[in-house]
């Protein structure tokens, strides 16, 4: 098991109220999954996808990746949980713009304390991987927004990360890159990646796998894509 | 995260919003400029007033008959008082313990001759022990010495401003000059000695480079005095074998003249060590207060630099959020923004100390104030930017490292 999720509930402070957020959730994610997490906003699906890149901690419940007890991390431990095992991608793509392509990619490696030379070559392979090899000294603001997502997603994949999560992945984009990134997602998976993707769209859902609908902070079905989309 | 992979962050930073850091620095930069500058306007009084007084030796006291008008002179001498003469140079060397050497002098202005030229100045009759007492150096020829001096020779030594007016390209050494009377031989030009600006005690500012010296045995014997009132000598001093009893000595020198001078207060005691370690004594106050100046003019550019920081901090939330997305840990971001705090502290202190050390130079050549920079100032001035840096870098570099990721990451 890759992602064991048990009784997660995560409550936010308001004032002096606590206002709960996740009620209380289980959930398994096996190595290799194709998960779509979906639900409308208010829903919790942002907050889980913040504890499931370990960007946030649990309120109570415990969060097992490849069985180790993420909830009892301290704030550096879940820096390198970010930097080793989680590959962000974000809907506004979140690239720094003063840096260009491969600088880009090369920063979670930069933090991991990769020697430079190394960083060089894996991030010029993972730009690759998404096919941007030309595109490598261009700084973010010369790219389209679907070069940039594709920066993004040679970001997330340059460390080799446990899963790739990726939060509305197209939502900034038109329909059309939003399928050829849609694309990528579908082969990156069928190269072995564990994908987990949050969005309040049907359409982008139907691509994955399998599909979890949260509603007011609870899981209110899990089940498997039957009638998945495929792209030629 | 590499310390090198911060210092080029850093730099890219500087770089790519110049007029930004470069006011950001202007604070450490006139700081360190200023620190520097008064640093070297105090060091360069502090040599001026330790040559100043090496001129008049450092173990010596100085005895000066005072300036009396004519009216004050006739009243001292029918009050008995003769004034200084060889007679209290003696009673002095046999009675004050610790006497290393005695040198009496007698002074009388008038002109100097020679062919068809004059200079006024200051002939003065001096006994040989005069020279290493006064730290006189001769640049060409040699100084009175006790053959002169017992034999009465008519000779002299020039003042560098009187051999240069005389003998233009022509060597002095063995032509005659005339004074009052007397046809002198030149034995011995000075090296020429800094302006005498400032009066200490009795002696007053003048040009020594205009004077003429000459055995005392002569002048006494073959010049007529300045005047019929005036004193047998005009300055006896005293070189004792340590400067620790300067004061003591000079209690007992005062204490024999006022009787041979049948109290009449004729006379002035210089004790030129002590001026000096009371005038040091003066700086240290002052140059405290130009220290304590430069100080705040840098803390305030330290803390231009955390206000900049602060502001840096909150405009790249986003910036800080991504690096925490992909790994960075506090201590990462923390490094990250010190570092630059730094970068922007030391460049702004190098050109600090440049700017400082221009500044030195010029407040030399358009003032009269002496200055000198000591590498130890440059070394503070420095040290101190930097931990300006790091000290008002801390606070901002510590909020953004304590920002959570998760709202960071949101920021807009």
């Amino acid at each position: 098991m890759l992602i064991e999720i048990k009784e997660l509930k995560k409550n936010y402070l308001l004032g002096d109220v606590e206002i709960p957020v996740i009620h209380g959730i289980n959930l398994n994610i096996e190595k290799n999954e194709y998960v779509a997490i979906m639900g409308p906003s208010g829903s919790g699906k942002s907050t889980l996808m913040n504890i499931l890149g370990c960007l946030d901690t649990v309120s109570s419940g415990h969060y097992y990746f490849n069985e180790m007890d993420v909830s009892t991390l301290d704030d550096d431990a879940l820096s390198i949980m970010r930097n080793k095992e989680i590959g962000f991608i974000f809907q506004n793509f979140n690239l720094l713009p003063r840096l260009n392509a491969i600088q880009n990619v090369e920063l979670p490696l930069v933090y991991a304390g990769t020697p430079s030379t190394e960083r060089k070559e894996k991030a010029l392979r993972a730009l690759n991987r998404v096919g941007l090899s030309d595109r490598v000294n261009h700084k973010p603001a010369e790219l389209s927004g679907g070069q940039r997502q594709r920066v993004a997603i040679a970001r997330a994949l340059v460390t080799n990360p446990g899963i790739l999560l990726a939060d509305e992945p197209t939502g900034a984009l038109d329909s059309k890159t939003g399928v050829e990134i849609m694309r990528l997602f579908e082969e990156l998976h069928t190269e072995g990646n564990t994908i987990i993707l949050i969005t309040h769209e049907q359409e982008i859902a139907n691509y994955a796998h399998r599909n979890i609908y949260l509603k007011d902070g609870m899981i209110h079905s899990d089940k498997i894509n039957s009638d998945k989309t495929i792209i030629f | 995260m590499q310390y090198g992979e911060n210092v080029r962050l850093a730099l890219q930073g500087l770089t790519d919003h110049k007029f930004r850091s470069f006011l950001t620095m202007l604070g450490i930069i006139f700081g360190v400029a200023s620190v520097i500058t008064m640093l070297s306007i105090g060091e360069g009084a502090k040599r001026e007033a330790i040559a100043k007084y090496q001129d008049l030796g450092v173990n010596n006291i100085i005895v000066r008959e005072k300036t009396l008008s004519d009216e004050e002179l006739e009243e001292v001498r029918a009050k008995f008082s003769q004034g200084l003469s060889i007679q209290d140079a003696q009673v002095i060397s046999e009675i004050v313990p610790g006497v290393e050497r005695i040198a009496s002098q007698a002074e009388k202005n008038t002109d100097v001759r020679y062919n068809d030229k004059s200079v006024k100045s200051t002939i003065v009759g001096i006994s040989p022990a005069f020279q290493s007492m006064m730290n006189y150096k001769v640049q060409k020829g040699y100084f009175i010495n006790d053959k002169h001096y017992n034999e009465r020779l008519k000779v002299c030594v020039l003042g560098a401003g009187v051999a240069a007016s005389f003998f233009k390209g022509e060597d002095p050494i063995g032509k005659l000059v005339k004074i009052d009377d007397q046809w002198l031989e030149v034995i011995g030009v000075l090296e020429s000695k800094s302006l005498f600006t400032e009066t200490v005690g009795e002696l007053a500012a003048r040009d020594l480079n205009t004077d003429v010296f000459v055995p005392l045995s002569l002048f006494l014997n073959r010049f007529t005095r300045e005047n019929q009132l005036s004193s047998e000598i005009q300055q006896i001093t005293v070189q004792l074998k340590n400067s620790d009893k300067l004061v003591e000595a000079s209690k007992i020198i005062h204490e024999i003249l006022r009787r041979h001078h049948f109290n009449n207060d004729d006379y002035s005691i210089v004790i030129p060590f002590e001026l000096l370690k009371q005038e040091e004594k003066e700086r240290q106050i002052y140059n405290f207060l130009l220290g304590a100046i430069a100080a705040i003019s840098l803390l305030v550019g330290g803390i231009g630099i955390m206000n900049i920081m602060l502001a840096t901090v909150m405009e790249r939330t986003r910036e800080i959020g991504i690096r925490r997305s992909v790994g960075a840990r506090k201590i990462d971001i923390m490094s990250q923004f010190v570092t630059e705090s730094v970068v922007i502290s030391i460049t702004g202190g190098i050109i600090g100390v440049l700017t400082g050390i221009v500044l030195s130079l010029i407040v030399t050549l358009f003032t009269d104030i002496n200055t000198f920079i000591k590498p130890y100032s440059v070394f503070l001035a420095f040290s101190f930017s930097v931990i300006v840096g790091v000290s008002f870098g801390y606070l901002p570099a510590k909020n953004a490292a304590n920002l959570k990721p998760v709202d960071s990451i949101r920021y807009e």
